[in-house]
């Protein structure tokens, strides 16, 4: 927990004078009128105060427990798969539509968590969405993309 | 009107057909919710809010209600069948529950705990109504410095009561008070903190940042490890504790009540505490306290009680003094400001229907969950059995979902990825992601707070002191704080009597 409470500890006191410095920007203004940046500059203050606490608490720490290594699980590529497969459906979703970027969405996901037969994949892909559509678009009123096919 | 025709008024409106079909999707739902991993109540409600937009704020708060009160039922059956506990306030629930499943009496275990619900919902339902008003009242003479005060309490409570590092709980507070003030100021109209991003000017939505937080990084953190579960096979039967059950039981279920219902009403409380604080309580006056972890059934009935009864218990400050005292009390807030109700003291004077229809809803979601819960074990059972590589996909489709049908837009669904990743690492690193949500929906109403109350005292901050109620509630805070360096010094005072010696 030592480095990872020293790194975690650097990166909010980055943080904090990142905003420290927009706050100044933006303006303070006066005790009896206090400007936009007031409150955000207390709190960044506070915040990188509390930082080098932690930052000093962690490196004083003279038993260093042996850390769990970030990637703790033995899975975790799945994590990285699945997150630009979230990427992409949020990037292809306004220009392919509702319809066929969940269909290739759930595909991937299914894809990702299991190498299932492939007709089974299609089939439950197909199903989740239709049935999330109907009920989602049809039955309460969300607004989903068409995209260029016109569904 | 009197109190008793507040009441009957209150049962009108829930007896409005709509509001029936929200309050039994509300408590169907949340059940369902409770008993699966990874959505969690408050990515179940930020879901299901953009779906009530056409709907009256009545049925719409109905409908989380119900979700809320749903989730405390349902995540006793995970804890019991499966020792996996569906929501953190059911963690405590495994110890004794699964041990009194393997010893053949899961049926009286749920039992209790579906009882033990019902009780403890009602007596917090009484407490509600009799608190709330008079609360709702009082604070028509509180001004910004006493809200300013009271929020500083509660975000300072939250941080107390954290589970891992109040140091680092503090930190996500503060995260959250600067992330709630992007978007534009609310005195001057100018934007700060957007970056040039014309999305951000209505600064980080709520719905995808909880989704993000809660319902996505929790995925992640599951999709690293086996997908694989057990669950358990033995038949269910006897779900009405015998008599002995309830005698060994039933005052375990009047402290849980009132303990949750107490810590329900805490700014920075909630169910999960209560549930802890119950069964640490019923473990001391417990006559044979070797039996706890070995399937003692104040174990459960305690700790469930606690978590009914403290759900009860947060509607009060939020529906009295327009304070969430915890993350799913924000998604309330943030709910009634959606449908331009302004949370604070008038909100039971100006909304009637909303708050009597809400507690009579309170009484009806109650006994809905119980009618609900006993026969249909055996179908939450079969929804355990729904296999991870299917529920994952679609929990995160429903996340996607939920982000993207607030306001339509893509931009929402990169905040919600970009928040799963943060609450996936800040798990990694030991940082809670509640203290931020409650502060990133106090934050802007702190800022105004102190802002106007410097604006009265002409920049003098002695204007929180010499108010009575605000000096309480921050000194009450400061001490808090200063609570934490107790175990410090005592360590210090350790170590130099040891050198001394």
């Amino acid at each position: 927990m030592k480095a990872l409470d020293q790194t975690s500890s650097l990166f909010w006191l980055l943080v904090s004078l990142s905003v420290f410095i927009e706050s100044l920007r933006l303006g303070i203004g006066t005790l009896h009128n206090p400007g936009r940046g007031f409150l955000t500059l207390g709190a960044s203050g506070i915040l990188g105060i509390l930082s080098l606490i932690l930052f000093l608490r962690a490196s004083l720490k003279k038993e260093e427990v042996k850390a769990q290594p970030f990637f703790a699980g033995p899975l975790w590529k799945r994590i990285l798969l699945v997150l630009i497969v979230l990427i992409l459906y949020s990037r292809l979703m306004p220009v392919l539509g509702y319809l066929i970027s969940t269909f290739l969405l759930m595909t991937s996901l299914f894809f990702i968590l299991e190498r299932k037969k492939i007709v089974s994949v299609f089939v439950s892909s197909i199903l989740i969405t239709f049935v999330t559509y109907f009920v989602f678009s049809k039955w309460l009123n969300c607004q989903f993309p068409d995209g260029l096919f016109g569904f | 009107m009197g109190f008793f025709d507040n009441i009957l008024y209150g049962f009108q409106v829930t007896f409005q057909p709509i509001n029936l079909l929200f309050c039994a999707i509300g408590v169907l739902v949340g059940t369902l919710v409770g008993v699966l991993p990874g959505i969690g109540p408050a990515g179940a409600m930020a879901l299901l809010l953009p779906a009530t937009f056409k709907f009256s704020p009545t049925s719409t708060l109905i409908l989380l209600a119900g979700i809320y009160y749903g989730v405390q039922y349902g995540g006793s059956t995970t804890s019991i069948l499966v020792n996996i506990p569906g929501e953190a306030s059911s963690v405590i629930t495994c110890i004794d529950g699964y041990q009194m499943a393997r010893q053949g009496r899961a049926g009286p275990a749920l039992g209790i705990a579906a009882w033990g619900s019902f009780i403890a919902g009602t007596i917090a339902n009484v407490g509600l109504m009799f608190v709330a008003v008079p609360l709702a009242r009082a604070a028509l003479s509180f001004g910004p410095p006493e809200y300013f005060a009271l929020m500083c309490t509660g975000l300072i409570i939250v941080t107390y009561l954290a589970q891992g590092s109040i140091l680092k709980a503090l930190m996500m507070a503060l995260v959250g008070i600067i992330l709630g003030s992007i978007g534009l100021d609310v005195i001057t109209g100018l934007p700060r903190f957007t970056f040039g991003i014309n999305e951000l000017t209505d600064g980080v939505g709520i719905i995808p940042l909880v989704m993000g937080l809660f319902g996505i990084s929790e995925i992640f953190v599951n999709l690293e490890e086996s997908l694989e579960r057990e669950i358990f096979k033995a038949r269910i039967k006897n779900l009405w504790p015998s008599l002995k059950d309830w005698a060994q039981a039933k005052w375990a279920i009047i402290r849980g009540s009132i303990i949750g219902f107490l810590l329900g009403i805490l700014p920075g409380g909630g169910a999960v505490i209560a549930t802890f604080v119950a069964y640490a309580v019923e473990k001391k006056v417990a006559k044979e306290p070797e039996r706890f972890g070995k399937g003692a059934i104040e174990g459960v009935a305690g700790p469930e009680s606690a978590n009914n009864a403290a759900a009860g218990g947060s509607l009060i400050p939020l529906l009295s003094l327009g304070i969430p005292p915890n993350p799913i009390m924000a998604i309330f807030f943030s709910a009634l400001m959606i449908h331009g109700i302004q949370p604070g003291p008038l909100l039971i004077k100006q909304n009637p229907d909303l708050f009597w229809g809400l507690v009579a809803s309170l009484y009806m979601g109650n006994a809905l969950l119980l009618i609900l819960n006993l026969p249909l074990i055996g179908m939450w059972v079969k929804v355990l059995k729904i296999p991870y590589k299917l529920l994952f996909p679609l929990v995160l489709l429903f996340c996607l979902i939920g982000a993207y049908s607030l306001n339509n837009v893509t931009f929402d669904l990169y905040v919600m990825i970009f928040f799963g990743v943060v609450g996936w690492i800040m798990r990694k690193f030991g940082y809670e992601g509640a203290p931020l949500i409650l502060a990133y929906v106090l934050g802007p109403m702190l800022e105004n707070a102190l802002r106007q109350s410097l604006l009265i005292s002409q920049g003098s901050f002695m204007i929180f002191i010499t108010r009575p109620i605000s000096a309480i509630a921050l000194g009450f805070a400061f001490l808090m704080l200063l609570s934490n360096l107790f175990p410090y010094f005592k360590k210090q005072r350790e170590k130099y009597e040891e050198f001394k010696e």
